[in-house]
């Protein structure tokens, strides 16, 4: 078999690397990117220099202003963080089709087979990374592997601005002396059991008998052992082939208040129906995500008559799913998603022309904010919202 | 209440107002079926309040009386027992009926018949004449376009129109995507000129039973507006044939809502007019929706005219990510422009099914507009049905 060539690519400090774009006193200084302390908000993105002392993302706002008193907090700007991982995504696209954007400043690409275009798949990463650089300014890490899992491990490896080549058959050695929190799939949980084992790095874990892993972690020992042995052959999958759509807030305070959760309810929606149009997607089955301030979770879902990518339609029945769920308690985290997707045309109606009145309206709507931002056409309702009520999470 | 009928007759008796029997109710009697004997027969009856199916069988009266039993129970029970005769005897006190049938002798319990709603049977009011064959044809060829049932968002859409003007009688059904439209002429004028809503699902259940009466008496059908309900009675084949039924009367609740206005969306013209072959039409979709399956049902239809107008062509493409694809190429005649429209195949299905000539037109304008399909050689009044396109590309 032809090993393949995949590239994984991962902006560096990408909120923080946009701010410096629109504000350049930031360069140089620690910087976070993230909620204020006052409202419990978290650490979207730090700085490299704010890193050192050791703020990382996720991290409340005010323990990471006590670690690091002098860094600069900056409140996140969604619309620009959006628009600038487009215009990367669409860098990335020129090389190859076979692109899966995995978050906002992380991407897979399998580029097998262009070596004769672009040279080989390192040199090529240089070149992507470079281009990256000159045409936006934002600094990005590339792994090079014959997977995604080796390529994702190897992009993180040499972080910022590095390119991290693994040349095929050296997967497991290159994996061997990593700790096991790196394996990319292992959570927190697995990793204190197979550190309870006796095994610290990947390469333990790949020695540690298939069968043993089988009997402890059941079906998924098997993947753990491929996984340490850098085996791995899922396909780097565009994102139009993905299963679900979906948006979701985690707001810096609890909200109760049923009309703010309404609002947000018809931005999240609306933001769903406009990924959907813009991948030429439509939604089959609309799901509510809702978790307290407890972390306790629900998730609620409908299926349509028809598939849907209008925003009042996934609102509709959002909400319907949000009252019969909602307890009047506060909540910390709002989603919707839109499954079972399809790409056919939709049935047109006889009767009701409305509907084909709204689908000319969205798609005139997406024009003017592909071209003067997210935020260039909004609905008045969602216009009041003041900024520190989202805050989006940047992928470490 | 002492009765005795054939396995056969009761069987099918049980299978005409089964449909009727509530599922889903509050009301434990309308899970009950109506034992009840009426002037030397026997009559079954049972309703969900929105329909009413009341059965007369052949049968051997010794006690007059009436109960009801449970449907499924009595009906699984006739139905597994041996064709022989069954002999049927109510215990007043213990309100319980002793069935005994061959070698098999069970007792059911039952509900007293007082507690049964009433049922109209339609007594008084006068009907209108129409073939069984008749009635069942114009029902099946406009029925199926009806929304379902459970979308109680468009309670209009959920019954079929039915307007009775002089001698003529239209039958409208649609979900919004296609509408099926039928006239046909009355043997007589109606008494009086009137529209209504009757629910698909009882529409169906007249057309059940019309294939099961006798061709040669008519149905009967009557409007009885100020009790909102229209009625239909049906003849059986006569009491010598086992299996049978002497009679059975429908009586169904009407919609009371507003159908939407269906002559404005009937295209009034057309720029591609495509002959086809029905029974090859039919096999290129059946063939075409199992690719069609897992693709929203989509399949595009290209119409190509020819040097002649004879020799005209139409291709079926249906594409599955998963599945794989198919293409069926039909001859046809073609007369205007060339054109690609997309359909939903099981709509195509189920509007070609219910069109028994040998040949069929399709009228077209633009992808976006609805198609009209007509039979060949029916009265251009006769049988309509227009559906909405898919979107071509996405």
């Amino acid at each position: 078999m032809c090993a393949r060539a995949i590239l994984h690519v991962d902006l560096d400090a990408f909120f923080v690397a946009v701010e410096r774009l629109d504000n350049p006193a930031l360069i140089g200084a620690a910087v976070i990117v993230g909620g204020r302390p006052e409202v419990r908000g978290v650490v979207a993105s730090a700085s490299y220099e704010a890193r050192k002392y050791g703020v990382h993302s996720a991290m409340p706002t005010a323990q990471a202003l006590r670690l690091c008193p002098h860094a600069i907090l900056v409140s996140g700007h969604r619309g620009r963080y959006s628009e600038m991982s487009a215009r990367v995504m669409a860098i990335l696209a020129d090389y190859t089709p076979l692109l899966e954007p995995l978050s906002i400043d992380e991407a897979f690409l399998d580029v097998t087979g262009t070596e004769a275009h672009y040279g080989p798949p390192g040199r090529l990463a240089h070149a992507i990374q470079a281009r990256i650089q000159a045409e936006l300014g934002l600094s990005a890490s590339f792994g090079v592997a014959t997977n995604k899992l080796v390529a994702k491990i190897a992009s993180d490896l040499h972080k910022p601005h590095a390119v991290t080549v693994v040349p095929p058959g050296e997967e497991a050695a290159f994996l061997a002396p990593l700790p096991i929190r790196k394996l990319w799939g292992v959570g927190a949980i697995t990793a204190r059991e197979l550190e309870r084992l006796g095994l610290q790095t990947i390469g333990d874990l790949a020695r540690c008998p298939i069968d043993e892993l089988r009997r402890r972690f059941g079906a998924s020992g098997e993947g753990l052992w491929r996984a340490a042995h850098g085996l791995n052959d899922s396909p780097v999958t565009p994102e139009h082939e993905a299963k679900s759509l979906s948006r979701e807030e985690t707001f810096a305070q609890d909200i109760r208040d049923r009309n703010v959760l309404r609002r947000e309810l018809l931005r999240l929606s609306d933001a769903v129906a406009m990924r959907l149009r813009r991948h030429g997607l439509q939604a089959r089955t609309i799901g509510l995500k809702l978790r307290y301030g407890d972390f306790s979770t629900l998730t609620r879902q409908t299926t349509l008559a028809e598939p849907t990518d209008a925003g009042p339609v996934i609102y509709e029945h959002g909400l319907a799913l949000f009252e019969a769920a909602w307890d009047r308690r506060a909540v910390r985290l709002l989603g919707i998603s839109g499954s079972g997707l399809t790409r056919e045309g939709r049935q047109l109606r006889l009767f009701e022309q409305g509907d084909q009145r709204q689908a000319q309206l969205d798609a005139a709507l997406d024009r003017i904010r592909a071209r003067y931002g997210e935020r260039a056409v909004q609905r008045a309702s969602l216009l009041e919202e003041p900024e520190e009520l989202w805050i989006g999470r940047e992928t470490e | 209440m002492r009765v005795s009928v054939l396995q056969e007759n009761l069987a099918k008796g049980l299978s005409i107002v089964g449909r009727a029997v509530s599922t889903r109710s509050t009301l434990p009697v309308l899970s009950n079926i109506l034992l009840s004997t009426d002037e030397e027969r026997l009559k079954l009856a049972a309703t969900n309040l929105e329909v009413g199916v009341s059965c007369w069988l052949g049968a051997q009266i010794e006690d007059d009386g009436a109960v009801t039993l449970p449907a499924r129970l009595l009906t699984d029970w006739v139905n597994s027992v041996t064709p022989d005769r069954i002999d049927m005897e109510l215990s007043v006190r213990s309100m319980s009926v002793h069935l005994k049938c061959g070698r098999f002798e069970s007792n059911i319990k039952g509900i007293d018949a007082s507690e049964f709603p009433l049922i109209p049977t339609g007594d008084g009011e006068e009907p209108l004449n129409l073939p069984p064959a008749t009635l069942r044809k114009i029902i099946d060829q406009v029925v199926f376009a009806a929304a379902d049932a459970k979308d109680t968002s468009r309670p209009a859409l959920t019954g079929v129109l039915a307007r009775f003007e002089g001698d003529r009688l239209t039958l409208a059904a649609t979900d919004g995507y296609r509408l099926s439209l039928r006239r046909t002429a009355l043997p007589a004028a109606a008494p009086a000129d009137i529209s209504v809503i009757v629910p698909a699902r009882s529409l169906q259940e007249v057309s059940r039973i019309s294939g099961e009466a006798d061709p040669e008496q008519p149905v009967e059908l009557a409007v009885a507006a100020a009790r909102n309900q229209i009625l239909f009675r049906l003849c059986g084949k006569g009491e010598a044939e086992k299996g049978t039924f002497y009679q059975v009367a429908l009586v169904s609740q009407l919609i009371d809502a507003k159908f939407p206005d269906f002559n404005a969306i009937i295209p009034k013209s057309y720029t591609t007019r495509t002959i086809l072959d029905t029974a090859a039409l039919q096999r290129a979709l059946k063939v075409a929706s199992l690719f069609a399956r897992d693709a929203s049902d989509r399949v595009i239809f290209s119409i190509t005219p020819g040097e002649t107008e004879t020799a005209g062509r139409l291709t079926v493409r249906a594409t599955s990510a998963e599945a794989g694809d198919n293409v069926s190429e039909l001859d046809a005649v073609v007369e205007g422009a060339a054109v690609e429209i997309a359909f939903n195949v099981r709509y195509m299905m189920e509007v070609i099914a219910v069109i028994d000539t040998p040949e069929v037109v399709l009228e077209t304008t633009r992808s976006d507009r609805p198609g009209v399909f007509r039979p060949v050689g029916a009265g251009p009044e006769e049988f309509t049905h227009v559906i909405m396109p898919m979107q071509l590309q996405r």
